[in-house]
């Protein structure tokens, strides 16, 4: 047997354990809620959760939106801010890898804005664009833009100097190196900053709604706990959860159809 | 050779001129900086860098709020540390068991993959419903942060153990705990490290929101409370202050990672 074959019977072999444990966690959760011991103002039952996500899909009660509404505002702020992180990091990140003169001038001025987290942002991107759409989609820009262009960075510092002197041997130019051996010697890399560029900005998203905004995920949570129902946080925070982790998913497919290569 | 000479000389300026570059272009950016705020052409939002610096002066030397710049740094390292030691403590033995056995692993990944995807700061509203606006939110939420990649990459590091390690000790008569604690776990500590690391900058970046969400101290508040009083300066000079203290924990693990594993950089490259 391969050793991918055995790993998927051993697994196999205690799917039951893993149904049990849920099916476990679940039971505590209910216990707790039902026989009273936590309030229901801190913690509301796992069925309670399931009816208020049922109810949240079409209501806007009780924080001014339906789940849809929040989500779409979100995903749009997130996509938006990540799209022209990327579009910009991207080639940054690979020229700075790849031209001496553009590293000597940007990274020292990178290596500044680097280690201040995103979130840290946010107060004077509020100062300078007020609580609007623009204060969010710079924060979430700004935290997708740093791990683009330190990957991409990364990614094409590495080439193989046998590669890039194969190339040159035959007469490539420096342009066309770069296109042709360093980029795509890269985009695994580059791919490993996109996701980490998603997180981050999917991350960043909800602080930035948790402290100002007016509708989206990370502002219903915020309504919740105002209005102390545990039930919308939780549905709000497995929202996130979940559209975060289909989103990490779907890039993974399109990393998967545009450098076949890396599977082997 | 002179020709030679020349050539030397030469690649000699060009490599200074390369390391210079760095300096040059920081200096530019300030200095520019300086002209475009002095000249009057941003508005009263951006203050000069000499404004920002004269900040961060009167903020070490005078109290802002009931601490001064250190004294709110502090109380977030504080949280910090104290959050990321328990996740370290946790996270890293669950990892490593859940990576190890099985039947652990069945148990509990699947309730761990419920709550992986969350990003840390969506648990501040339940943090705040559970506990209130005293400490205990705050280091609950750093401690959600520092956790999961303790878990994960314990777990991953355990998981990827080389086979063949495994199988040549198994060969000299290795079982079960010594297999454990002298194969997998030496051949898993690269990857606990990086976990660890990640760990604690995420722990950084979550004190922050937490603070910016409820809080009278630490370098969170400290900077929302410069977004209140509408001071651009002292805003810059708190996330300067927060930059330099993450980028400095980052250097420290790195030091503190070369001495505990020094075979780690043969590893890593």
């Amino acid at each position: 047997m391969t050793e991918r074959g055995r790993a998927r019977a051993a697994a196999q072999s205690y799917w039951w354990l893993s149904g049990l444990s849920l099916a476990g966690f679940f039971l505590v959760w209910h216990g707790l809620v039902a026989l009273g011991i936590v309030p229901t103002t801190i913690l509301e039952s796992p069925v309670k959760v399931a009816q208020t996500f049922l109810m949240k899909l079409s209501s806007a009660y009780p924080d001014g939106a339906t789940l849809g509404q929040h989500f779409k505002t979100s995903l749009t702020l997130a996509l938006t801010g990540y799209v022209a992180a990327v579009v910009v990091g991207v080639p940054l990140g690979l020229l700075m890898g790849w031209y001496r003169t553009v590293d000597g001038i940007v990274r020292p001025l990178f290596e500044v804005v680097r280690p201040i987290p995103p979130i840290a942002w946010i107060p004077l991107s509020i100062l300078w664009f007020g609580i609007g759409l623009p204060a969010k989609a710079f924060i979430i820009w700004l935290s997708a833009f740093v791990p683009s262009v330190i990957n991409s960075y990364a990614g094409i510092r590495y080439t193989d100097p046998v590669l890039i002197n194969v190339a040159r041997t035959f007469g490539a130019s420096h342009w066309e190196t770069f296109l042709r051996v360093g980029v795509p010697w890269a985009l695994p890399m580059v791919f490993t900053g996109l996701r980490l560029s998603l997180s981050s900005a999917w991350m960043t998203l909800v602080a930035a709604e948790l402290l100002a905004a007016t509708e989206g995920l990370g502002y219903m949570i915020q309504m919740g706990r105002t209005l102390a129902r545990p039930d919308v946080i939780i549905v709000g925070m497995l929202t996130i959860g979940f559209a975060g982790a289909l989103m990490a998913l779907a890039l993974e497919r399109v990393e998967g159809r545009i450098t076949p290569w890396r599977r082997s | 050779m002179e020709e030679v000479v020349g050539a030397m000389e030469n690649g000699k300026l060009v490599r200074s001129v390369t390391r210079l570059l760095p300096i040059v272009s920081l200096l530019a950016v300030v200095v520019i900086w300086q002209i475009v705020v002095s000249a009057g052409l941003s508005g009263h939002l951006v203050p000069s860098p000499t404004r920002v610096a004269e900040q961060f002066w009167r903020m070490l030397v005078q109290p802002v709020g009931r601490l001064t710049l250190i004294g709110h740094v502090c109380w977030s390292l504080r949280r910090v540390l104290t959050a990321f030691l328990v996740a370290a403590f946790l996270g890293v033995p669950l990892g490593l068991f859940m990576g190890w056995n099985r039947k652990f692993e069945a148990v509990v990944k699947p309730i761990f993959e419920i709550f992986r995807p969350i990003p840390p700061i969506a648990w501040i509203p339940l943090a705040i419903l559970w506990f209130g606006i005293g400490e205990t939110p705050k280091i609950f939420i750093c401690w959600v942060g520092a956790f999961v990649p303790a878990v994960m990459n314990a777990y991953t590091g355990i998981r990827f153990t080389d086979p063949l390690l495994l199988d040549a000790a198994r060969t000299l008569g290795a079982r079960g705990r010594q297999l454990f604690l002298e194969v997998a776990v030496p051949s898993a500590l690269p990857a606990i490290f990086a976990g660890l690391q990640n760990g604690l900058s995420l722990g950084w970046m979550c004190v922050l929101a937490a603070e910016m969400v409820g809080a009278r101290e630490g370098a969170g508040y400290l900077i929302l409370l410069g977004m209140d009083m509408s001071s651009p300066a002292m805003i810059i000079a708190g996330m300067l202050t927060i930059g330099g203290v993450g980028a400095f924990i980052a250097v420290g693990l790195r030091y503190l990672e070369k001495r505990v594993c020094p075979w780690l950089r043969a590893v890593t490259g």
